[in-house]
């Protein structure tokens, strides 16, 4: 019986189970799996890349959380000015908390040398076993747990014994007892409050405290609950208990949440840089994916039609390679995911031990396999693009090979799909890395708008090389301009993949070196020694002291105290019983500065400064910090009355300044304009830095023997342990942007032999036809020259806008830095590393029998 | 002329058949108006010098291209109206195909090629077919070879078992010896009119070769898009 036709149209998803259609897929491979090494190599260093970054960064969440929870000591903090009824909050916190800890403290006068000297210090009494995270280092190493007996003792900084010539052993005065010095601390027990007291602190035990007859005599104490809570429990929930349960401002909570933002936006930073870097590095990967599977597309174009002629739809075809591509995705996918997690295993012995964060030596499984669904997703994603092409290619090319046409334009509904799929995926990537939704789509869009302009700069330089023909050049650079523009030419694809790898690149190492700057800033150069209460005439004689004790003198300021009046005209008793404003930013006493510039830690967001437009008179211009603009409710031109010292002024909001006030530096909430505040009374501050390994104890003694009404306000400790983790994580970026640029590398020369072979079959056939070796040399130098040059002015062009894209939007920088250096060199290597394949390819068809180069390339 | 039937409607029907290509300045007019019939197991040769159009003519056949005007039936279906997967399935189902520079899968043993016609027809076990096939073309011996490890007669042989493994009611031969000198093109030659009278198949043979072409009884000649001669076989 004779066979009619029976038109079927199975679906793709259904052609994916046939057995056939994976048969095909396997058999396909025979004769090219060298070259799907290279797409699955591909795939490995980009999932390697991401699995490492990735899994480093939540690494470093982790550690910095466990951090924050030791720079804390506990899960939970509740502080007042008033005793804490202890029988309340044993009630209230009976489900919660494992272990309750309390500690009182208070500013009091510590005698030395019989009663001769004294000095302020911060004396604290904890009952419990506080620090419940973290550890305390004290000298002897038994110090600290003498603390806990019965025996009155003290135990203070090093700095103060350095300060008044003691040593452990000896007596010091608190209030009526005379207790022994039991020892040092050299770290200390976390603080409640970074700015709790501006006094070093000593400890006490119980029966010191009893002994000094001091609790009781002062109102300035402060207690605080130490709560280690048990697992699973609703913080956010417990603490809305606990603000109700008591009066109104009666107590502050405080959690490793809210302590971790003393390591400030550089931990922000860092962790925006990781996840920037883990999406470059996968991209990069996708860039291999697409180029390599659009060459084994293009190289199968005649298989493809073969079996388009024999009666496959082209969904068969498509899905042949599908599988293909999904395999191979796979496999390169776990081969990359273990790679990462041995990576990350790698750079956790490396430096695991010296950072002082607690990481674990396996990433976790979550980080694991989100990375390898993105990264699996990401392969199939850039996939689609190359296999689209599958539907384009026309049976008719078994009779004419060089025809293109399907009959059939390519699926301009399944393009758009794609690539809205594609701009999906790549919106899911950026959201990952930034956690924001809005700066997702943005950077997408960002993404977007630069694969374009790489397309334009691509398709401007076939125009420029087609102009270019018929010039006088020699045969061999006719040719290799010619390769540029003529059919089947692959400089757009090449401009793009390779446009957008360098721009990549580029990108990472600016960032990089931005990164590093920030982290050496955050760790190296800020003050960690604050001489406050100098008068004016002072001034000269503390910094000549600093200087010849050999310190800097970081900063100096005015520091001048008043009070809110007015806002608007309305009286601050007005605003208070308004409750619309919080009664302490109203109560409070501003201490305010005069100066024309900004620090290296603020940032203006709004108005301008130094005041342009000022005639000297009232309003006084005022610099405004954003944070307690917004608590005091008032925006640029709002007017305030201030009370200076007695002497009322009328000012007016003219410039709003964000911040960081994580950084030490001396920064106020009020900012006047120098010629306003230099007669009111005040004092000076001066800060400098101790150099690491050294105490403050020598050059506190000089100061209070010279300038004995000085204060002294010492962060050595504290400042020292944010500066040793960021100087590590300084390092891991290091590290990881290095690693990502090998990985990158790697890619782009896949790229370029991938797209290579059919520049190979001509110099074949030209070295048949009499080439010398020198003249194919110079045609691919030519080609492949241009094509690198090109991409790196415009990738690495475009890599300087985007760096600064990226720091203004989604880094927030106030200051911004390229690394010239590294991102030259990076363009000059890419130039060079394509001319080498290009010197490569043609050393390969120099070196082999002319007959086996055609046989071989046209196999 | 092959009069296997004058009053069943014809295998192969083209009426009033254009096709053009984007010219440098204007179309570049291929093919003009074929009217042009083949009854069931009938054979004809087109035959014209290089760009007359003979290749594209087998190509609007077989359904790899579309025309541009006109009408084109195979087996009563109307090929100018159906879409890519229909003319897919149509070919694996009514044609065969075999081609000047063989056309086989590079990646493929000879054996795996022969079966892809009946796997894509979706056949459970293609493997005994393909194994008689290539028996009929004298290859049993090499069914597990590539086709780089053949010769150009033993892949053309392989084109041959391919084309007619599936029992094809139509064949379509591109130069199927251009690519072979004479002493291994008179076996080939000789294998085609065996297996195409074998399965009675209908035979349209694109060629060069005078001698060849009048071996298969009507001869339609073409110059400038246009059918010279022998275009109706009624």
């Amino acid at each position: 019986m004779r066979k009619s036709a029976n038109p079927r149209k199975p679906s793709l998803w259904r052609l994916l189970l046939q057995p056939w259609i994976w048969l095909m897929a396997w058999r396909d491979t025979r004769r090219e799996r060298r070259r799907l090494a290279i797409f699955t190599v591909s795939i490995v260093i980009g999932i390697t890349a991401l699995v490492t970054v990735h899994a480093l960064r939540d690494s470093f969440e982790r550690g910095f959380a466990l951090q924050a929870r030791a720079l804390l000591g506990s899960d939970l903090q509740i502080s007042s000015r008033s005793p804490l009824d202890r029988e309340k909050l044993d009630t209230l916190l009976a489900d919660a908390a494992e272990t309750i800890s309390h500690e009182t403290t208070f500013t009091t006068m510590l005698g030395f040398a019989n009663g001769e000297s004294a000095r302020l210090v911060q004396l604290r009494v904890i009952d419990g076993g506080f620090p419940f995270y973290g550890e305390v280092i004290s000298q002897p190493a038994a110090a600290w747990a003498e603390l806990r007996g019965e025996d009155p003792v003290v135990i203070t900084e090093p700095a103060l014994l350095d300060q008044f010539g003691l040593t452990i052993g000896e007596r010091v005065e608190l209030g009526q007892a005379s207790l022994t010095i039991g020892g040092t601390v050299l770290q200390a027990a976390p603080r409640s409050g970074r700015f709790a007291g501006f006094a070093p602190d000593v400890y006490t035990n119980r029966a010191g405290l009893e002994a000094s007859g001091l609790l009781g005599r002062t109102a300035l104490a402060s207690y605080h609950a130490h709560i280690q809570l048990a697992a699973e429990v609703d913080v956010d929930a417990l603490m809305t208990t606990l603000t109700e349960a008591f009066p109104s401002g009666a107590i502050d909570l405080e959690t490793p949440d809210s302590r971790r933002e003393q390591l400030g936006r550089i931990l922000d930073r860092v962790e925006s840089f990781l996840g920037l870097l883990a999406t470059f590095s996968l991209i990069l990967g996708a860039i291999g994916v697409a180029g390599a599977l659009n060459a084994q597309i293009r190289r199968r174009q005649s298989s493809i039609a073969i079996l388009r002629c024999l009666g496959a739809p082209a969904k068969a075809a498509t899905a042949i390679y599908g599988v293909q591509a999904g395999v191979l995705g796979a496999v390169g996918t776990l081969a990359g995911v273990v790679l990462g997690a041995g990576f990350h295993a790698l750079l956790i012995v490396l430096f695991g031990d010296a950072l002082p964060l607690d990481l674990g030596f396996l990433p976790s499984p979550q980080v694991l396999m989100l990375s390898a669904a993105v990264g699996f997703a990401t392969c199939l994603g850039f996939a689609l693009l190359p296999l689209l092409q599958i539907a384009a290619i026309a049976p008719l090319q078994v009779l004419r090979p060089q025809s293109n046409r399907s009959g059939k334009r390519l699926p301009s509904t399944r393009l758009l799909a794609v690539c809205l799929g594609l701009f999906g995926l790549l919106v899911l990537l950026a959201t990952l890395s930034s956690a924001s939704l809005v700066r997702g789509v943005a950077m997408a869009g960002g993404w977007v708008v630069l694969f374009l302009l790489l397309a334009l700069a691509g398709k401007l330089a076939i125009l420029l090389a087609r102009l270019g023909r018929g010039r006088p050049f020699g045969f061999a650079v006719r040719q290799g301009v010619a390769n540029l523009f003529r059919p089947y030419n692959h400089t757009l694809l090449l401009v793009v993949a390779l446009g957008l790898g360098i721009f990549l690149l580029s990108l990472t190492l600016h960032l990089r070196g931005w990164m590093l700057e920030q982290l050496d800033f955050a760790a190296g150069s800020g003050p960690n020694l604050y001489l406050v209460d100098i008068q004016a005439d002072q001034v000269a004689d503390v910094r000549a002291i600093l200087t010849d004790n050999g310190l800097p003198v970081l900063e100096s300021a005015p520091m001048v105290a008043m009070r809110l009046q007015s806002i608007r005209g309305e009286s601050v008793r007005d605003l208070a019983d308004e409750d619309r404003i919080p009664p302490w930013v109203l109560r409070r006493e501003f201490r305010s500065s005069y100066r024309a510039e900004l620090n290296a830690t603020e940032k203006g967001v709004a108005g301008i400064w130094p005041p342009v437009e000022w005639d000297g008179t009232e309003p006084i211009p005022l610099s405004l910090e954003t944070g307690v603009a917004e608590d005091l409710g008032v925006n640029l031109g709002d007017t305030m009355e201030l009370d200076i010292q007695g002497v009322p002024m009328t000012v007016v909001v003219s410039h709003l300044r964000e911040v960081d006030w994580s950084r030490f530096n001396l920064n106020f909430f009020m900012i006047f304009p120098p010629g306003v505040l230099e007669d009111a009374p005040g004092f000076h501050v001066v800060t400098t830095a101790i150099p690491e390994g050294m105490t403050s104890g020598r050059v506190q003694a000089v100061l209070a023997r010279s300038v004995p009404n000085v204060s002294v306000i010492d962060l050595t400790q504290i400042l020292q342990t944010i500066a040793d983790i960021l100087k590590r994580m300084g390092q891991a970026v290091q590290v990881l942007a290095l690693f990502t640029l090998a990985a990158g590398l790697c890619i782009l020369v896949g790229v370029l032999l991938n797209n290579a072979e059919e520049r190979q079959r001509e110099a074949a056939l030209l070295r048949t036809l009499g080439a010398s070796s020198a003249q194919l040399r110079t045609i691919l130098r030519v080609e492949f020259g241009s094509l690198g040059l090109l991409a790196a002015l415009v990738g690495g062009g475009l890599a300087l806008v985007g760096h600064w894209l990226l720091l203004r939007f989604a880094l927030e920088a106030t200051a911004y830095s390229f690394d010239w250096l590294a991102a030259g060199g990076l363009a000059l290597g890419s130039v060079l590393l394509a001319i080498v394949i290009g010197n490569g390819l043609c050393r390969g068809v120099c070196n082999t029998p002319a007959l086996e180069s055609i046989r071989s390339n046209n196999g | 002329m092959n009069d296997k039937s004058v009053n069943t409607p014809p295998l192969l029907e083209l009426r009033g058949v254009s096709k053009s290509f984007p010219g440098r300045d204007t179309p570049l007019q291929v093919l003009d108006a074929i009217d042009f019939t083949l009854a069931e197991g009938a054979r004809c040769a087109i035959v014209g010098p290089s760009g007359s159009g003979k290749t594209t003519l087998l190509g609007l056949c077989a359904g790899l291209d579309q025309p541009d005007t006109g009408t084109i039936h195979l087996a009563g279906e109307p090929l100018h109206t159906l879409d890519q997967d229909a003319l897919a399935a149509l070919r694996n189902g009514l044609v065969g195909f075999v081609f000047q520079n063989f056309q086989l899968l590079p990646s493929l043993t000879a054996l795996e090629n022969v079966m892809v016609p009946l796997e894509l027809q979706g056949l459970r076990n293609p493997r005994r077919k393909a194994c008689d096939s290539l028996e009929r073309v004298g290859l049993s011996a090499r069914l597990d070879h590539y086709p780089n490890q053949l010769s150009g007669g033993e892949q053309q042989r392989v084109a041959l078992a391919r084309a007619f493994v599936h029992q094809p009611r139509i064949l379509f031969a591109d130069e199927p010896t251009g690519n072979l000198d004479a002493e291994t093109s008179a076996p080939i030659v000789e294998l085609l009119f065996k297996l195409n009278a074998e399965f009675g198949t209908a035979l349209v043979l694109v060629t060069h070769d005078d001698e060849l072409a009048a071996q298969t009884g009507r001869v339609i000649r073409m110059r400038g898009g246009r059918i010279m001669s022998g275009g109706d076989d009624a």
